[in-house]
């Protein structure tokens, strides 16, 4: 599955603690400084196909007096995040090294 | 404003409205709250942008239910069902065709210039801009007579529960049988 931002942030969003609809929408927007504002359908867009590929799974609110459906990762999405992590950190050491040299 | 996503989110097929329909109208409600103190202005961006979304997902889970896929440009095989696959000939025989008719048309010129024949009489020709509306209402209507039509035979097929029996597991179903 193609990892793109929104998608790695709702990700990253689920890898710290398990989050509903909304909270994942502000976590997003926090996270990338207000230049990811995910809409509603484009965030469940997303979350179905990663429930789909079994990245992420649903389940219900216990604590919350409305019961509303929750997300978290899965272990296989964990995994996958990691890698997507160690990707991008990957990616960064070989940019930082370019744009030196380039300058140098 | 809550009313306009509520009529947009029945845009979405039913059974993705049945599973996510009220969980998404809460968060639009909630979003709808944050965006009452903004300014006017704020709320206009915001609607758009939620209504944008909304139609932008109905699109993408109608493309899913017809091809199974979300990938609109995919490398893997477009395929409408699983067993309703375009082959990889598909191509190939539609290029040989092409080229067919191409030739066939080169060669009726070529035999038209050939033979003599003496012009016949023509009429009063219209000025082009008198019959290109007429000629594009008419192709406009063809369209749209044939999207009706190929949307009724997918929906057709739907019903008909050829989609079911290509989801079904033979696998998954020989196990819960054990």
């Amino acid at each position: 599955m193609e990892v793109s931002e929104p998608v790695l942030l709702i990700l990253l969003s689920l890898a710290e603690q398990p989050r509903h609809g909304y909270a994942i929408l502000q976590d997003t927007e926090r996270m990338s400084e207000g230049r990811v504002q995910l809409s509603t359908g484009t965030l469940y867009g997303a979350l179905r196909r990663l429930l789909e590929d079994k990245w992420i799974e649903r389940f219900k609110e216990q604590d919350s007096s409305r019961g509303r459906q929750a997300y978290r990762l899965t272990a296989q999405g964990r995994r996958n995040l990691q890698m997507e992590v160690a990707r991008l950190k990957h990616l960064t050491r070989v940019a930082t090294l370019r744009v030196a040299r380039k300058e140098t | 404003m809550l009313s306009l996503y509520r009529s947009l989110l029945h845009l979405y097929p039913a059974n993705y409205r049945c599973e996510y329909g009220d969980e998404m109208m809460d968060v639009l409600s909630e979003v709808q709250a944050e965006t009452r103190t903004r300014s006017a202005l704020a709320r206009i961006f915001y609607g758009a942008h939620e209504a944008g979304g909304l139609l932008y997902g109905a699109l993408r889970e109608h493309f899913r239910s017809i091809t199974g896929s979300y990938d609109v440009f995919s490398r893997r095989r477009f395929a409408m069902r699983s067993e309703f696959r375009f082959p990889k000939a598909t191509v190939a025989l539609m290029t040989v065709i092409l080229a067919a008719v191409i030739f066939a048309i080169e060669k009726a010129k070529a035999i038209s210039a050939s033979v003599p024949h003496a012009n016949p009489p023509v009429g009063h020709i219209q000025p082009a801009q008198v019959t290109m509306v007429p000629t594009l209402l008419v192709t406009m209507i063809c369209a749209i007579v044939a999207a009706v039509i190929g949307w009724a035979i997918l929906f057709a097929l739907r019903r008909s529960g050829v989609q079911q029996l290509s989801e079904m597991n033979p696998s998954a179903s020989q196990r819960s049988g054990r």
